[in-house]
């Protein structure tokens, strides 16, 4: 029989919850440890993600076009802040070395990301050449593949950036060859020189290969795959660690609500208005009716309240409004924005949100949380309850949410 | 899935490591520079530093790891002495080393300055390196001594030569020069070192990992989180002299090291090992169903033609010739230098 302790918080017997160890706190006392919040706040960003996409598939219908628009849109976005001066700041950080050249060291900025995003896995060559990294889980894996082509322009776009700041060298070609969204068992990126690895050019959404150095794939079995973060990690000593001694941890895991979105689909939609393809009333009419239907979906079985209230610990004679508060309170919590409790009763609750924290600056975002909350309260709740925003006499970079009962005749 | 060895069937790669050994290789290699300055500046380093600094004779330098109060290796550079009040410290974690001066400057006289933007630095290293350098300055650097840097011209351009490197060549040299004139240098070196059948390195695996490991040097991930004793970086230390760390390094030499660093070989090509120069955790080593130390290091000696690694171990629970399994594959545990 082994006697090994597998990994747990706390650690140690008698060590406590509090304060070593960080907790989300739901209304009723209900501790959620810091692991648990990110983990469920970063798949709560994919839903709402995988909703966002939705709403642009129905905006572009075609495929090709759509990750065009999308894959063109980060690579421009990424390749602008990596040219500016946070481009050089941000190397120091990752410990790019100043004899770097071209833009293999953009792999560096991936593999951070992707741990700080929960998407553990590990880097397999590292090169001035070839660089390949693989991933074992990636919350975004519900969102849809055009996304994954889209955050495979935005590391070109940042390894370009980069490449800016040092001598000039080889360029390498980012490729998704796999992906987990697509049914793959990990995603895996691999950027090749095409100096040394030659292949035919192709379209920038099409950056899911095929790729010239197939052989030189490490595959991890499944059976050494791993499902943590460095930083939730014993043997890494809890802290992430790349091969250039960038050391973070746990608090360097990214808290910012709905990031694909924010990231990737919004700014598309954004575009779109912006270059007059729609009009931006219907498309706040299509991102109301798709979160709305996301949101109730999402507890329209009996059996998903009933989870909800055990993961929250409402007390039994609790059925109104509060439910879904402290819903969005455990939410807000484990993303660390900030908020207010103006009303919490068996009658009405009444949240102001940090706007620009809960979006991440992208306020139509703002509104699509809105249509989410209230589609979530219909079923969590019940259709006599509603959830809406009350602006009139809040500031403008606060939002104003109220949970009550409503009669609406054109809901 | 065959993971193909990226070393060893990489003709491109072999041919520029292999230029290294047989005849010269350069290649772009600028560090971060710190130039330290002031009157307290030797005795400032002296503390900051393991190794001795201000005994260091002006014109000379000294490679040396940086500790924290814990004996825990957190940088390891190479500091020039330039003048009697001047230093070069060359390091590749520059934010790491401005804080920690910052935090242990108190009541020293003394001024540091990041001219790393200033200066770039090419590596000239292998048999034909002394040839290649003679070739392009205007003093002959036949006199120079081994760990000296001195000033020199290339084409009128003031550069200083340093006699040291990364490979374990017994002729490598650096050439700093002022980061404008990149473009000069480069096609002098090109001019010079062809006809001699030197290639510039241009993958940063050779440069990095394969030269030095074939030589048994480290790399900072190699030895974050360790002390100099357990991984054989304590021989030129002072022990007479104050330094950051000093007293918990006592304790280790006192006890002896928990752990130690060894080499191993794989004859096996085409393996999936992860190391922790890549990031993370590396490969754990399991004898006899213990776990024992941690892959450091894994890529490959094109000189022996086969895979080589480093492993951070328990203290004695390898000896050189055992054999043991990374995985399924077998590796033979050796020195840590491989040539």
């Amino acid at each position: 029989m082994s006697k090994k302790v597998d990994e747990r918080i706390p650690r140690e017997v008698g060590s406590g919850v509090l304060p070593d160890n960080p907790a989300a706190r739901s209304p009723w006392g209900k501790l959620v440890s810091y692991r648990d919040a990110i983990h469920y706040s970063a798949r709560y960003n994919a839903v709402f993600s995988a909703s966002a996409l939705q709403a642009l598939r129905i905006l572009v219908p075609d495929y090709k076009e759509r990750a065009t628009l999308m894959s063109d849109n980060a690579y421009k976005r990424l390749y602008q802040v990596f040219t500016s001066q946070y481009g050089p700041y941000a190397m120091d950080e990752q410990n790019s070395h100043p004899f770097f050249r071209g833009n293999f060291g953009g792999g560096l900025t991936g593999d951070a990301g992707d741990d700080a995003l929960l998407m553990c896995g590990r880097v397999n060559d590292f090169g001035t050449y070839r660089v390949e990294k693989e991933l074992d889980v990636c919350d975004w894996d519900i969102v849809g593949s055009d996304l994954c082509r889209a955050t495979t322009q935005s590391l070109q776009g940042t390894a370009d950036g980069q490449a800016t700041h040092l001598q000039p060298g080889t360029k390498l070609e980012y490729c998704m060859v796999e992906a987990k969204g697509c049914g793959d068992p990990h995603c895996r990126i691999v950027a090749e020189s095409r100096d040394k690895y030659p292949m035919p050019e192709h379209e920038i959404w099409e950056s899911f290969g095929p790729i010239a150095t197939e052989d030189q794939i490490r595959y991890t079995p499944e059976e050494d795959m791993v499902k943590e973060s460095q930083v939730f990690r014993e043997e890494c000593n809890n802290t992430f660690c790349n091969g250039t001694c960038w050391e973070r941890d746990a608090s360097s895991v990214y808290k910012q609500p709905a990031t694909a979105a924010t990231t990737y689909i919004f700014p598309a939609i954004e575009q779109l208005i912006a270059e007059k393809k729609f009009d931006e009333k219907f498309v706040n009419h299509i991102l109301r009716c798709v979160f709305e239907a996301s949101g109730k979906a999402a507890f329209g079985e009996f059996y998903a309240k009933e989870g909800l209230r055990n993961w929250l610990g409402v007390p039994r004679d609790i059925d109104d409004g509060r439910i879904m508060g402290a819903h969005i309170e455990m939410f807000l919590q484990c993303m660390l924005v900030d908020y207010e409790i103006e009303a919490f009763n068996n009658e009405e609750v009444i949240y102001v949100i940090d706007r620009n924290r809960l979006t991440f600056n992208t306020p139509r975002a703002v509104d699509a949380f809105v249509y989410m909350w209230y589609g979530m309260t219909k079923t969590l709740v019940s259709a006599e309850w509603s959830l809406w925003e009350e602006p009139n006499d809040t500031p403008a970079d606060k939002l104003r949410i109220k949970i009550a009962k409503k009669i609406d005749k054109f809901c | 899935m065959t993971n193909k060895n990226i070393y060893k069937y990489d003709n491109m790669k072999r041919t520029e490591h292999m230029a290294v050994r047989k005849t010269a290789g350069w290649y772009l290699w600028t560090h971060h520079l710190m130039e330290v300055t002031g009157r307290d500046s030797a005795i400032f380093l002296d503390k900051i530093y393991a190794n001795p600094i201000a005994n260091l004779k002006v014109g000379r330098d000294r490679y040396t790891t940086m500790l924290n109060d814990n004996a825990e290796i957190i940088d390891d550079v190479v500091v020039f002495r330039l003048g009697e009040e001047k230093f070069w410290i060359s390091t590749l974690f520059m934010n790491k080393l401005k804080p920690w001066l910052d935090q242990h400057k108190g009541e020293y006289e003394v001024q540091y300055t990041n001219i790393t933007k200033k200066y770039h630095m090419y590596a000239v290293q292998g048999p034909k390196a002394k040839e290649l350098i003679n070739s392009m300055v205007e003093e002959n650097i036949d006199d120079q001594k081994f760990f000296s840097i001195k000033d020199n011209k290339i084409d009128g351009i003031p550069v200083k030569i340093n006699y040291g490197g990364f490979t374990g060549e017994k002729f490598g040299y650096e050439i700093y020069f002022p980061s404008e004139e990149i473009g000069k240098i480069e096609a002098e070196l090109k001019k010079h070192g062809e006809p001699l059948g030197a290639k510039e390195v241009t993958e940063f695996q050779i440069m990095a990992w394969t030269l030095p490991t074939e030589a048994g040097f480290y790399y900072l991930r190699d030895l974050l989180h360790t002390n100099p004793i357990e991984v054989g970086l304590d021989s030129g230390i002072d022990w007479d002299k104050d330094f950051i760390g000093k007293e918990a390094l006592l304790k280790v030499k006192e006890n002896g090291p928990a752990r130690e660093m060894l080499g191993f070989t794989m004859d096996q090509d085409d393996v999936h090992l992860n190391a922790k120069d890549l990031g993370g955790p590396g490969d754990p080593i399991i004898v006899d169903g213990e776990e024992i130390g941690r892959l450091s290091k894994f890529n490959y000696s094109y000189v022996l033609d086969k895979n080589v690694g480093y492993i951070l171990a328990k203290k004695d629970a390898l000896k050189i010739g055992d054999k043991i399994k990374i995985k399924d594959y077998e590796a033979v545990i050796s020195e840590r230098k491989f040539i």
